[in-house]
């Protein structure tokens, strides 16, 4: 009995043993693998723990007008924070308080403290110190331990609200912003980013203006607490953007608008870089800034609709001044020369449809040729040349004087001018285009819509003998289109006379413009209240001047070296010679005086 | 004191071990020598004044008190729940001004001094009724433990329980029904609560503001030990608790911050002289010629040399996320007065039984 005590006992302490001993050896395994094995990418682990970097924001890119003015700059901005390493107190919270009343209360303040404290983060009290508040602030700096100034930019654009809608906004980035720049800015972080250009300028060239942040390298502990600062890269601030914008100008069409809507867009023809593109009513791109909500609603429902860049967005019937342009087809096509005339008796009769359509002078003018047509702006000469027109050759000559494809890629947003042909009317009316469209169409009226910048660029295209590039604002487009081979000299020159005439005949629709020494050439349109791209939204608020016709004038200058061509529209301005010409007139006098 | 090759060696290895310990505790809570002198100066006084009262006390007489400390300890283990102070949301210390004890922590040895008195009084005789009967008591004193909450502690106390009464003889049936039972148990355990018990316990723990899960703590002990490699990052050199990346290094994790600054050779370094220590204590007890009629002080010294190596080696694998986060201290090198005086009264006990010093 014994005995066995004393075996049961050796074999059972021999077996705990084993059992300790196969523990402790797996144990070292376990140590060999983590120590051993493993030991480099624990290490690595243990740095990423330490060492750890915070970004610096950058600073944005400067916009110049081209010639020099400063459009938009990031300022300096200071704002009061919490400084989570040296803990507020209560004392310096009160003195705090008493000396922004208005601005800090203490059980605001105390909460937002508490907060920051709780979640490690630096959060922020005070956005955007005045000047002398940072001075009282400062002043007051040794009893309020706790709370330190940070610095950051704001954008700071220049005040005039004719350069908004090129130069567009910033705002918190979103979703959507997210979807629009992923493709478009390579290895496009989102987070990393808190406004972003949101349209205009700001938004095409978000990625030369964002710059590249800096980066801010420090060891911390577990809790987060900064230790010491090891290095520092500095952030890269955003590329300095010229555009092709020439303010003066710029700021002399929207003033000339005089708070009517509409819109002036010019195009350089050295380049066909765009000078002037302006839209009215507008904002200044500040106001968007700090704006509420509610605001900015007010705003979206403003019947006057500041915020809709009428320049590159807005779609308006040609009206007469797509004359000029068809003439070219007409020309080119040989569906009539500078001899053939009709005689204008203040009717159009469509005889297929028994159809009659009136004219704008009662009376007419008389037997009317293609020069006479152009000057005195006859209809029923246009409508007459119209129903001669191939649906196919129309189409063609549609499209390749950019009707329904983009025409500026730093435009944005951009609306592109309606290509009307057979599925375009499907879409729209489930027809196909019959020879009474033309009708309509041959003197810009009916389904025929355009933005001002395409009829800037129409006016363009006439100055230029038909060859033409797209026109841009910072980045050129260069390949040269051509609409017109047929067309000699010749028919350039009686072209050019003809528009000269507009301007300088006594019977010219543009006449009472008076032109004088500018060499303006040109052609007026009145276009009728049909439809223009934001009907619906107009109909509610729809009073008797809102039903009055569109002032249209096109035009360029000087005529014997074609400058400058500009679209001058004036919503409800009635009379495109008298009303939209003299802000042509004076816009172009003021470009040309810089030369 | 006969000091042979053995008993050298045994000695070395335990005096290394808490100077290493000693070491490592002065590395992780300050810079102060003084501090560390002081630490290390109070840890073999404890031990030393413990061992030797201990050896001064004939074992019988202790063994005489058996149920008495056992009860009294139990009594502790309870009051703690009306007296305790209570730190991160479990109440398990008592204060007693310079000294907070864990009165759970000595259960191990009290519950081994009631057993041996116990089988004396039947002469080691097992009958069915006497061996459920110490099994109910162990598994019953038990409950307050655990109700502290201290899962841990209250595993620890049940597993090294069921060792002493496997050393001490009890016929191999019980155990193997208990295993079988254990197995078939545990996932009903599993799902009763214990989980989001254990979860919230290990989470009021550990976190004071940020809310640190279990794995976070896993990941930066082995951060702690892999970072050490072969060689170690040198004596007061641990980033990780520099930074504070390591909670509990004071404490539970002390071991991880000891491989980072020793590497995997200081590893094999403490554990082989725990081997040593462990090893040849146990063995010295087999080979002895004067295995005599009555057991007890040997199964008593066998216990608690195997307490102590058992006790490293989970907390070992506790650290290098072998096994959950269980609250398990050190031996000789973590914190807090309750281990070291338990640890020292084992030490005191085994060369007592062993009669080292005689």
């Amino acid at each position: 009995m014994k005995e066995s005590k004393i075996q049961t006992y050796r074999f059972r302490t021999n077996l705990l043993l084993i059992l300790f001993l196969s523990i402790l050896v797996l144990v070292l395994g376990r140590f060999f693998y983590l120590q051993i094995i493993q030991g480099e990418n624990l290490k690595e682990l243990r740095e990423q723990n330490i060492n750890a970097f915070e970004y610096i924001y950058p600073k944005r890119g400067r916009i110049l007008s081209r010639d020099g003015v400063v459009l938009a700059e990031d300022r300096k901005i200071f704002s009061l924070a919490i400084d989570i390493e040296q803990k507020p107190s209560g004392e310096s919270m009160k003195v705090l308080s008493e000396l922004f009343p208005e601005k800090i209360n203490l059980i605001d303040l105390k909460e937002k403290v508490s907060n920051s404290l709780r979640y490690r983060r630096s959060e922020i009290i005070l956005e955007k110190i005045a000047q002398e508040d940072l001075a009282k602030y400062l002043v007051r700096g040794s009893d309020l331990r706790g709370f330190s100034v940070i610095e950051g930019y704001e954008r700071e654009y220049n005040a005039h609200p004719s350069i908004f809608h090129v130069l567009g906004h910033m705002g918190y980035i979103n979703s959507t912003d997210t979807k629009y720049f992923s493709p478009r800015i390579e290895n496009y972080d989102a987070k990393l980013w808190r406004k972003v250009g949101k349209s205009g300028i700001e938004r095409v060239y978000e990625k030369q203006l964002q710059g590249e942040h800096g980066k801010k390298y420090f060891q911390r502990n577990a809790r987060g607490d900064r230790r010491v600062t090891t290095d520092v890269s500095p952030f890269q601030e955003g590329e300095e953007l010229f555009i092709s914008i020439d303010y003066q100008a710029q700021k002399l069409a929207y003033e000339l608008m005089d708070e009517r809507r509409g819109s002036v867009v010019v195009i350089d023809l050295n380049d066909f870089s765009i000078p002037v593109a302006i839209s009215t009513p507008s904002i200044s791109a500040n106001d968007l800034r700090d704006i509420s909500s509610a605001q900015y609603q007010d705003l979206l429902n403003d019947p006057s609709r500041p915020l809709f860049n009428r320049a590159f967005m807005g779609l308006y019937p040609p009206a007469s001044t797509i004359k000029p342009l068809l003439t070219v087809f007409a020309l080119n096509n040989g569906y009539t020369d500078w001899d053939e005339t009709i005689f204008d008796d203040g009717f159009f009769r469509f005889e297929e449809e028994e159809r009659v359509f009136n004219a704008w002078r009662e009376g007419g003018h008389g037997l009317t040729d293609l020069k006479k047509a152009l000057v005195e702006s006859s209809n029923p000469f246009f409508m007459n040349l119209s129903i001669r027109y191939e649906k196919d050759l129309f189409v063609e000559f549609l499209k390749s004087s950019s009707f329904g494809s983009k025409l500026c890629e730093d435009c944005y947003p951009h609306q592109f001018s309606p290509l009307i042909d057979d599925n375009w009317k499907y879409k729209n009316f489930g027809k196909e285009l019959y020879k009474g469209d033309f009708i309509n169409l041959g003197v810009g009226q009916g389904y025929m819509l355009t933005t001002p910048l395409h009829l800037s660029l129409i006016s363009g295209i006439l100055a230029n003998k038909g060859n033409y590039q797209l026109p841009f604002m910072v980045t050129k487009k260069s390949n040269t289109l051509n609409l017109a081979e047929n067309l000699t000299e010749d028919d350039w020159k009686k072209l050019n006379d003809a528009l000269v005439d507009v301007i300088y005949s006594p019977n010219g629709t543009g006449y009472r413009i008076n032109a004088g020494g500018l060499m303006l050439a040109g052609k007026s349109g009145t276009a009728q209240v049909v439809d223009i791209n934001s009907r619906e939204e107009y109909d509610d608020v729809r009073s008797n001047e809102l039903l009055r016709d569109h002032a249209i004038f096109i035009g360029y200058a000087p005529y014997d070296k074609p400058r400058y061509s500009i679209a001058v529209i004036v919503e409800n301005g009635e009379s495109g010679g008298r009303v939209a010409g003299p802000i042509a007139k004076k816009v172009l006098e003021e470009l040309l005086d810089d030369i | 004191m006969i000091f042979n090759l053995r008993n050298t060696i045994i000695l070395f290895s335990l005096v290394a071990i808490i100077l290493m310990g000693s070491m490592t505790i002065y590395s992780v809570t300050s810079i102060d020598v003084n501090y560390f002198l002081r630490f290390l100066l109070i840890n073999i006084i404890v031990i030393l004044a413990v061992a030797l009262i201990f050896n001064q006390i004939n074992l019988n007489r202790i063994l005489s008190f058996g149920w008495i400390l056992f009860i009294g300890n139990i009594l502790l283990v309870l009051s703690v729940e009306i007296f305790g102070n209570e730190i991160n949301g479990s109440k398990r210390w008592l204060d007693f001004g310079f000294l907070s004890l864990q009165p759970s922590e000595f259960m191990k040895i009290t519950f081994a001094l009631f057993v041996i008195q116990y089988l004396r009084f039947y002469s080691f005789q097992f009958t069915r009724f006497r061996t459920l009967f110490l099994l109910a008591v162990l598994f019953l004193s038990a409950l307050p433990i655990i109700i502290q909450p201290d899962l841990g502690t209250g595993l620890v106390y049940i597993l090294m329980g069921l060792m002493f009464l496997f050393i001490c003889g009890v016929n191999r049936i019980y155990f193997i029904g208990m295993s079988v039972f254990a197995v078939l148990l545990s996932p009903i355990i599993y799902s009763f609560g214990l989980t989001s018990y254990q979860k919230g316990r290990i989470t009021s723990w550990f976190s004071s503001d940020q809310n640190l899960s279990e794995k976070w703590n896993i990941l930066q002990s082995e951060i702690s030990i892999g970072s050490g490699g072969l060689a170690g990052e040198g004596f007061l050199n641990s980033k990780q608790n520099e930074f504070n990346f390591l909670p509990e290094a004071d404490t539970d994790f002390i071991f991880s911050i000891y491989a980072e600054q020793f590497g995997f050779i200081g590893v094999l370094l403490i554990l082989i002289m725990l081997a040593c220590f462990i090893g040849l204590t146990t063995l010295l007890s087999m080979t002895e010629k004067r295995l005599t009629s009555d057991l007890s002080p040997y199964y008593i010294g066998t216990y608690c040399t195997l307490v102590i190596g058992f006790s490293f080696l989970l907390n070992i694998l506790m650290v290098s996320g072998m096994i959950p986060v269980v609250g398990l201290p050190l031996p000789f090198f973590t914190k807090g007065g309750s281990s070291l005086l338990c640890f020292s009264i084992m030490l005191g006990l085994i060369f007592t039984s062993r009669g080292f010093l005689r």
